[in-house]
């Protein structure tokens, strides 16, 4: 078999020059509002664990250091399976006062899921808290 | 024995008559210098992409590219590829473009040994993988399919700037491995045009290259009046640049039809004598029904059992376990236990079990295939979509804001249960391949009880089948947190 001779072409420098600009991108994100990172996010789930197929009701609680409950936020939960390709849950949670959310979850699949609860304060600060949940059976 | 008179030698495959080369658009195409070149760069730019959101981006693997495109769309987008043309994924393969490049800086100058080219090392590596994947979830780790992806352009850097021709593609690569067996499915294969023209052809540029134009030939080692099928063929095209007779096809073909043929072929030999091909071909069967479980919801309740029985509290010796039953003892079995019952039945016979295994090891290529797309295409059926709202979040995650809209969760693809008869139909078509195959090899080798002969291996293929059509059937579990999840 003879030694085999590379055709001409400058995709390696490509490769790097993309990857070089993405990294840069990635590096200059900006321009979002702080997170507020003071504020704690409790959760309770019921039942616990859910059972796919059937309604569940998370219950979130906002605090600030003092413990003092956070009112007035915008929150939306985002439910992803462990698995890329499934499809996610999307909800906006209701303020029940007193710093307590609720939203209405429906498991679409048994397995881990990924709770991403998102949103602004009054203040205008973001939210961004994440929640690992075992959904169980009986549903496929 | 030179190149002439091994054309000679060997029976000439017949020339097949659809030829892709000659279509409008897409035969112009093909046929282009630089045709595999501009598919290369394009996925290179793909690949790019996910590599860096991978590495800097959101960690959560449904938010992520890295995660979605490889798992979701490059393995459904490759089996679908194969099943309607053939190995077009090697085509378009980054690793062997950065290899190019690094070739230009400094050329190979080792053979890889003899003694290793053979499958063994490629099969371990498969395993590897397909084990990998299954222990760390990665599936659900952006960095961690990156870090995998750049693997795979470190180890196709440095094997192939070592060693001369396509040592990574041929002996090495899992996805190559995986292409080859598939691709002898494919309806397509790159074929001698004119076998007469090959007869009277002094220069076999088609593996000898043209140095003087810098165009190699056949790195793979496949001479082509001497090739059948796609075993092997990465579909570089460069035998369709380096031959100057213009005497090569890209020719329409019965897909399966080259696991029959037991003549000497090129690059390979005969099928009958290797092991190693005929160990890739059960792995690819077994390993795609063992992919295809490891997502299921009953997989984690046995791997919960074997962990209390074994007393293990971590992952890795309860799949070790699952892999050596699922890839060694459950195929051994099979196989031994069909090449016994044909070998009984079929008294007096020449071949020894071993030999009768390996001569129908390969009818479960179609089988297995249909166990990849009917697992790969369901992933990309239910999620193909969700790459929109993955675009629109990353980008949120890069400029800051919404430049593409706000993500479109909604934007999954089908749902799963109207899914499943597209699975079961893909089930069914690979088992009657398989069917089919195991009959014909029988016929083949036992023309006088062929009946007898494919009996067994005809219930292996049923038996499988039951276990496919079970598996896709169970709900499934997606885990992403190990065994404690
Ligand atoms: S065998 Fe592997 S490295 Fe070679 S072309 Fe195919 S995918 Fe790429
Ligand atoms: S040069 Fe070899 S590997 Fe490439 S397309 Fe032709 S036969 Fe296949
Ligand atoms: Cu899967």
């Amino acid at each position: 078999m003879p030694v085999g001779s590379p055709r001409p072409c400058d995709g390696g420098a490509c490769f790097l020059l993309i990857l070089a600009a993405a990294c840069c991108m990635v590096a200059a994100c900006s321009g979002r509002p702080a997170l507020a990172e003071d504020v704690t996010v409790e959760w309770t789930i019921r039942p616990r664990p859910p059972v796919a197929g059937t309604a569940a009701l998370a219950e979130l609680t906002l605090r600030d250091r003092a413990r003092r409950p956070v009112r007035g936020a915008r929150l939306q939960v985002e439910g992803h399976m462990a698995h890329p390709g499934m499809a996610p849950l999307v909800a906006t949670a209701a303020e029940r006062g007193d710093g307590v959310y609720q939203i209405l979850l429906r498991f679409t699949m048994r397995g881990n899921w990924i709770l991403l609860v998102t949103g602004k304060l009054p203040d205008g600060r973001r939210i961004d808290h994440r929640i690992d949940v075992n959904a169980t059976g009986p549903a496929g | 024995m030179d190149a002439g008179s091994i054309i000679e030698s060997m029976s000439m495959p017949p020339a097949r008559q659809a030829d892709v080369l000659r279509w409008p658009v897409i035969g112009a195409f093909l046929r282009w210098r630089h045709a595999r070149t501009s598919l290369q760069l394009v996925v290179l730019l793909i690949t790019a992409t996910l590599v860096a959101h991978g590495l800097f981006g959101s960690q959560i693997g449904p938010r992520n590219l890295a995660t979605v495109v490889t798992w979701v769309h490059y393995r459904g987008l490759l089996v679908i590829a194969l099943l309607a043309a053939g190995n077009l994924f090697c085509t378009g393969c980054p690793f062997v473009l950065v290899r190019d490049v690094g070739r230009r800086v400094r050329q190979p100058w080792l053979r890889w040994p003899h003694r290793l080219r053979t499958k063994w090392i490629g099969i371990l590596l498969f395993v590897s993988v397909l084990f990998i994947y299954e222990l760390f979830d990665l599936w659900a780790l952006p960095r961690g399919t990156a870090l995998l992806v750049l693997a795979y352009f470190g180890a196709a850097l440095s094997v192939d700037l070592v060693f001369a021709g396509a040592t990574f593609c041929k002996y090495l690569c899992p996805i190559g491995q995986f292409n080859f067996v598939a691709s002898t499915v494919s309806p397509l294969a790159l074929q001698v045009r004119q076998p007469e023209t090959c007869r009277t052809c002094r220069t076999f540029d088609c593996i000898k290259g043209r140095p003087e134009t810098n165009q190699r030939g056949c790195e793979l080692g496949l001479f082509l009046p001497a090739k059948i099928g796609s075993l092997d063929c990465t579909f570089c095209l460069d035998c369709v640049q380096a031959c100057p007779h213009d005497n090569v096809a890209l020719a329409v073909g019965v897909p399966g039809a080259e696991l029959l043929d037991l003549r000497r072929r090129s690059g390979i030999g005969r099928l009958t004598e290797r092991w190693d091909v005929a160990t890739l071909t059960v792995l690819f069967a077994f390993g795609g029904l063992l992919n295809a479980f490891a997502m299921t919801a009953p997989v984690l309740d046995l791997e919960r059992w074997l962990a209390r029985v074994m007393g293990s509290t971590s992952e890795a010796p309860v799949l070790a376990v699952l892999f050596v039953v699922a890839l060694g003892a459950v195929p051994l079995a099979a196989l031994g236990g069909a090449a016994a019952v044909t070998r009984h039945l079929t008294r007096p016979t020449s071949y020894s079990v071993g030999q009768i295994a390996v001569r129908y090891a390969c009818a479960l290529v179609p089988f297995g295939f249909g166990v990849w797309l009917a697992h790969y295409g369901f992933h990309l059926l239910t999620g193909g979509l969700t790459i929109i709202p993955v675009a629109q979040s990353a980008i949120i995650e890069v400029v800051g804001w919404a430049a593409l809209g706000a993500p479109m969760w909604q934007w999954t693809g089908m749902q799963p249960g109207a899914v499943f008869p597209i699975q079961l139909g893909f089930i069914l078509l690979g088992s009657i391949g398989s069917l089919a195959l195991s009959y014909l090899i029988s016929e083949r080798d036992y023309p006088d009880r062929p009946v007898f002969a494919a009996a067994p291996w005809l219930g292996v293929v049923l038996v499988l089948a039951a276990a496919a059509v079970w598996i896709l059937s169970q709900p499934m579990e997606m885990r992403g947190l190990g065994l404690s999840g």
